[in-house]
């Protein structure tokens, strides 16, 4: 087994004793072998970094192992900053246990509310080469983020350790990623319309850099969410034909057949650089246009520098346009704001004074009905959640958002409450006989969100541009999609689980987008593609669908294309270049 | 609604709507009356509906009298004896078979709303006894199971036309109706009538300043209405109205007994009550979510005064109670302060 090279030893005054003492800090995700635990990178923002976790839906997973170099031999204190992701007055569903060299730390971990520094125990390093093991004791998504060995006996605090300063510093790093690369575009987000945005430059001549950080391509469409795609394929049915899936069920193992085409046909461009299991970190700009933007390695934690005269953000949650400080929204608009209203369906539609109650987030999941009964335990941790609710499988319905809870700084709190939804239901179903033979086949752990942040462009699309079948002369994307929005069930029943969804539907003829949603407004080399477009919360409603993003990732590689052959910004595409730029774009048939 | 149906007097002619016969694709009218009580106000919409459920007119008629609310809302139909529904193979409905069309019609959400007529044959039919991860595969989704808990078995088409006549151009012009009829009147008994609808449609007309007025029945409204309108009433309520300590603490005191969308928007509105809020609000600390706390915590930070000793006293207890998830954030506050 490789020795993990991250580690960085550093001495430290301990300001207690005046004496040496050396600290090891160790990135769970970075362990070399990672056995049964998954990399989960979705809340880096949040809490500062990607993290293991022991997704066995149940069942124990195998233990991770890394070996570590230890240049001073002695007695270290070992932490581990993880989290009791249930609290609550029952046992923990995710504890573990930290090994060194073999002997078991006394401590169990995940038991502290909020993620904090644990203490695992200490141990005495006897030779330089040290194995680390994390074993998982539920199955239930035990969570490390960090190892950290210290032989001063200070506990690191939250306050301190969660700072990207202090990790930075004792992983050594400096401000500015040592490696660069530069390309004509680098598009951050590989769902479908990150993929269609790196499809469409490549062909038109433009080297791009396609940043996802996920193991595949997809993403709500991925084999790893399993959302079925919907919606047209407008003037890009060959590209997009490439990418999409047949329609599968919601969260059924089929999405798996398409995911292997999709990463393959994306791979076969040549002048498409694939960084997979690259998060990008943030975005520099100066004079409100992008110079680079940074991305990490989500296992390895290695840097790079991306470089290019324009970037394509179809992160979704809009990070890169966020970091760089373009204008964007977030929530329900008031009915007034755009003219949104809709008498029928009064505020579940649009409030008449705006709010954060945006459409919520899905995690999906599958049985599998066997020959053999299946146990499945009960759990008082996931019971608080789904109550009497029982089921079997997931579907779209199941959704979660809550009016103090924010889709991109609570995700991991909305992931985390679905998960208990999820194994509550199922351990309620199979008390029934009939459902003995059910085992949990598949649950994601990834958080399938509908709406976040949308950056503004020069035009907000809205509800009356479908209302009002609005032509554009600069539309690009098409869409005869009913739009429909979602909300909680039991904000009309009380009764009802607060993790079931409801749709309401306007169903039109065909409808259009313009180019002028899909850059932003205030900065200048600036595209956008997929949930994060320009639009109102009801505007998102219809063309929130991955075959609709996926058409804004077509036609923004070719107006990036259009912009490096003129050198010319997003913007002047449309106010120089439109004709042409349409042209080719009807040629995409 | 049940008390509308006992003292109607009164029954006019308003307007027709159309819907279209299956079986030779022309256009049917429907007549629809109002339905006035003894003094004269208006109650009830009413249509007595003939009209074809199959597409081959082999099946029998269908004779429905459907009853709407005021805004168009379906609340009930009657069937004569002697025109009992039929399903499949001429069956009649059962007891069974009039509830669940009841209930369908109940549903203005329903999935036969965005489907036509044809989408809901399902050409190679899956038995659900059967379901497994291979058969859910097979399905379309959700979406022939959930058309097919919507429906009376063997009585699809008697649903599907029946939902789209109840439910289709009646509805709107009803709507337009009651904009031609409404009054000051009319909206002082849909805002004291114990229909949620009617409440709400009445809370939405009027205005801020009537609010005091009416601000017993609005936090009568508010403690039986559902999470839509409960955040309808604390969005809208004037601040000067709510900052009224007696109305202060008939709102506050509800937090435990509502629904946590209405928690948050509760604390949101700190800052519009009477100081007393923060004091009751410091009861429930132990009911709050993390960000709800913090929120709470945010606004006792906002002005020092606002920590009473009743204050202090119950986030001093509820730091200490561990059996309170966020028992820590309360511990990290109070060493701050």
């Amino acid at each position: 087994m490789k020795t993990l090279k991250l580690i960085l030893f550093i001495c430290i005054t301990s300001f207690y004793t005046n004496s040496v003492a050396q600290d090891v800090l160790i990135e769970a995700e970075s362990f070399v072998d990672k056995g049964g635990w998954v990399v989960d990178p979705q809340f880096v923002e949040q809490m500062g970094s990607p993290y293991l976790m022991a997704h066995g839906m149940g069942v124990p997973v195998e233990n991770a192992i890394t070996n570590v170099n230890f240049k001073e031999k002695g007695k270290y204190h070992v932490w581990a900053r993880t989290k009791n992701w249930a609290p609550g007055n029952w046992d923990a569903p995710g504890q573990f246990k930290i090994s060194v060299n073999g002997k078991v730390l006394k401590n169990t971990l995940g038991l502290t509310s909020g993620w904090t520094w644990e203490y695992a125990g200490k141990v005495n390093i006897e030779s330089n080469e040290v194995e680390i093991q994390l074993s998982d004791l539920t199955g239930f998504n035990g969570r490390c983020d960090a190892i950290y060995f210290s032989q001063s006996k200070k506990m690191p605090t939250e306050a301190e350790t969660n700072l990207a300063s202090w990790r930075k510093a004792k992983l050594g790093e400096t401000t500015i990623p040592e490696q660069q690369k530069s390309y004509d575009l680098v598009i951050v987000g590989g769902g479908l319309a990150g993929c269609a945005a790196a499809i469409s430059a490549a062909e038109q001549g433009l080297n791009v850099a396609l940043i996802h950080d996920r193991p595949v391509l997809g993403g709500n469409a991925s084999d790893e969410i399993r959302v079925h795609t919907l919606g047209i394929y407008g003037k890009f049915e060959r590209i997009l034909k490439m990418i999409d899936t047949e329609h599968y069920p919601n969260g059924s193992y089929k999405a798996k057949y398409d995911q292997e085409r999709r990463d393959k046909n994306v791979k076969s461009y040549k002048n498409i650089d694939l960084f997979l299991d690259w998060r990008a970190y943030d975005a520099i700009s100066e004079n409100n246009a992008i110079k680079y933007v940074d991305a990490r390695n989500t296992a390895t934690g290695e840097r790079i520098r991306f470089k290019a005269p324009r970037f394509v953000d179809s992160t979704g949650d809009g990070w890169i346009g966020f970091w760089a400080g373009a204008e964007f929204s977030y929530g329900r608009e008031s009915s007034k704001t755009y003219g949104e209203a809709w008498d029928k369906w009064g505020e579940l539609w649009s409030p008449e004074e705006g709010d954060d109650f945006v459409m919520g987030a899905s995690v999906l999941w599958q049985n599998e009905k066997t020959n053999e009964v299946h146990d499945f335990p009960e759990l008082p941790w996931a019971a608080d959640v789904a109550k009497e609710h029982k089921a079997i499988a997931g579907e779209w319905q199941w959704e979660f958002s809550r009016n103090d809870l924010h889709q991109i700084d609570d995700a991991e709190e909305i992931r985390d409450h679905m998960l208990r939804a999820i194994y509550g239901s199922f351990a309620n179903a199979k008390k029934l006989d009939e459902n003995k033979n059910y085992k949990l086949e598949w649950v994601s752990y990834l958080v399938g969100k509908r709406e976040s942040r949308r950056l503004i462009g020069d035009y907000i699309y809205t509800f009356n541009d479908v209302k009002n079948l609005t032509k554009f002369e600069d539309a690009v994307v098409e869409e005869k999609r009913a739009v429909d929005v979602h909300y909680q069930i039991n904000l009309k029943d009380s009764e009802e689980p607060d993790f079931l969804s409801e749709a309401l539907f306007y169903k039109g003829p065909k409808y259009y987008i313009p180019y002028r949603s899909l850059y932003s407004k205030n900065i200048s080399n600036l595209f956008m593609a997929g949930r994060n477009f320009s639009c109102s919360h009801i505007g998102l409603g219809g063309p929130r669908v991955m075959l609709t993003t996926g058409q804004m990732g077509a036609a923004v590689g070719i107006a990036a294309a259009i912009c490096e052959k003129y050198n010319v910004t997003p913007r002047e595409v449309y106010t120089k270049h439109l004709q042409e730029y349409l042209e080719v774009i009807e040629k995409q048939q | 609604m049940t008390n509308e149906w006992k003292d109607i007097s009164k029954d006019e002619f308003i307007f027709e709507f159309e819907s279209l016969d299956t079986v030779y694709h022309t256009q049917i009218s429907h007549q629809v009356r109002l339905l006035s009580n003894s003094a004269g106000a208006p109650r009830l919409f009413f249509s007595e509906i003939e009209t074809p459920v199959c597409a081959d007119g082999v099946c029998q008629l269908a004779h429905i009298n459907v009853y709407w609310d005021l805004l168009g809302n379906y609340v009930g139909y009657g069937i004569s004896p002697e025109f009992q529904l039929t399903k499949f193979e001429h069956e009649q409905f059962g007891k069974e078979d009039y509830i669940k069309l009841h209930q369908l019609l109940l549903d203005d959400n329903s999935i036969l709303k965005r489907r036509k007529v044809s989408d809901l044959i399902d050409e190679a039919p899956v038995a659900t006894s059967t379901i497994d991860s291979e058969v859910i595969d097979g399905i379309s989704g959700a979406t022939k199971t959930e058309i097919a808990e919507s429906l009376v078995k063997g009585g699809l088409y008697s649903c599907y036309t029946i939902w789209h006549l109840v439910h289709g151009e009646a509805q709107e012009k009803m709507e337009k109706y009651l904009t031609s009829i409404s009054s000051d009147t009319l909206m002082h008994y849909f805002l004291y009538a114990p229909y949620n609808d009617y409440q709400m449609f009445a809370l939405r007309e009027l205005p801020k300043e009537d609010f005091k007025e009416h601000a017993t029945q609005i936090l009568n409204i508010f403690r039986t209405a559902d999470g839509v309108g409960k955040a309808y009433i604390l969005k809208k309520i004037p601040s000067d109205i709510l900052s009224e300590k007696e109305i202060t603490s008939q709102f506050y005191n509800e937090f435990s007994l509502i629904d946590v969308n209405s928690r948050t928007l509760l604390i949101n509105r700190l800052k519009s009550a009477h100081p007393d809020a923060i004091e009751i609000l410091s009861n429930y600390l132990d009911r709050m979510t993390r960000n709800q706390l913090k929120l709470y915590l945010k606004c006792l930070n906002s002005d020092p005064n606002f920590i009473s000793k009743n204050c202090l006293s119950n986030l001093k207890k509820a730091s200490k109670n561990t059996g309170f998830t966020y028992h820590y954030l309360l511990r990290e506050f109070l060493n701050k302060i």
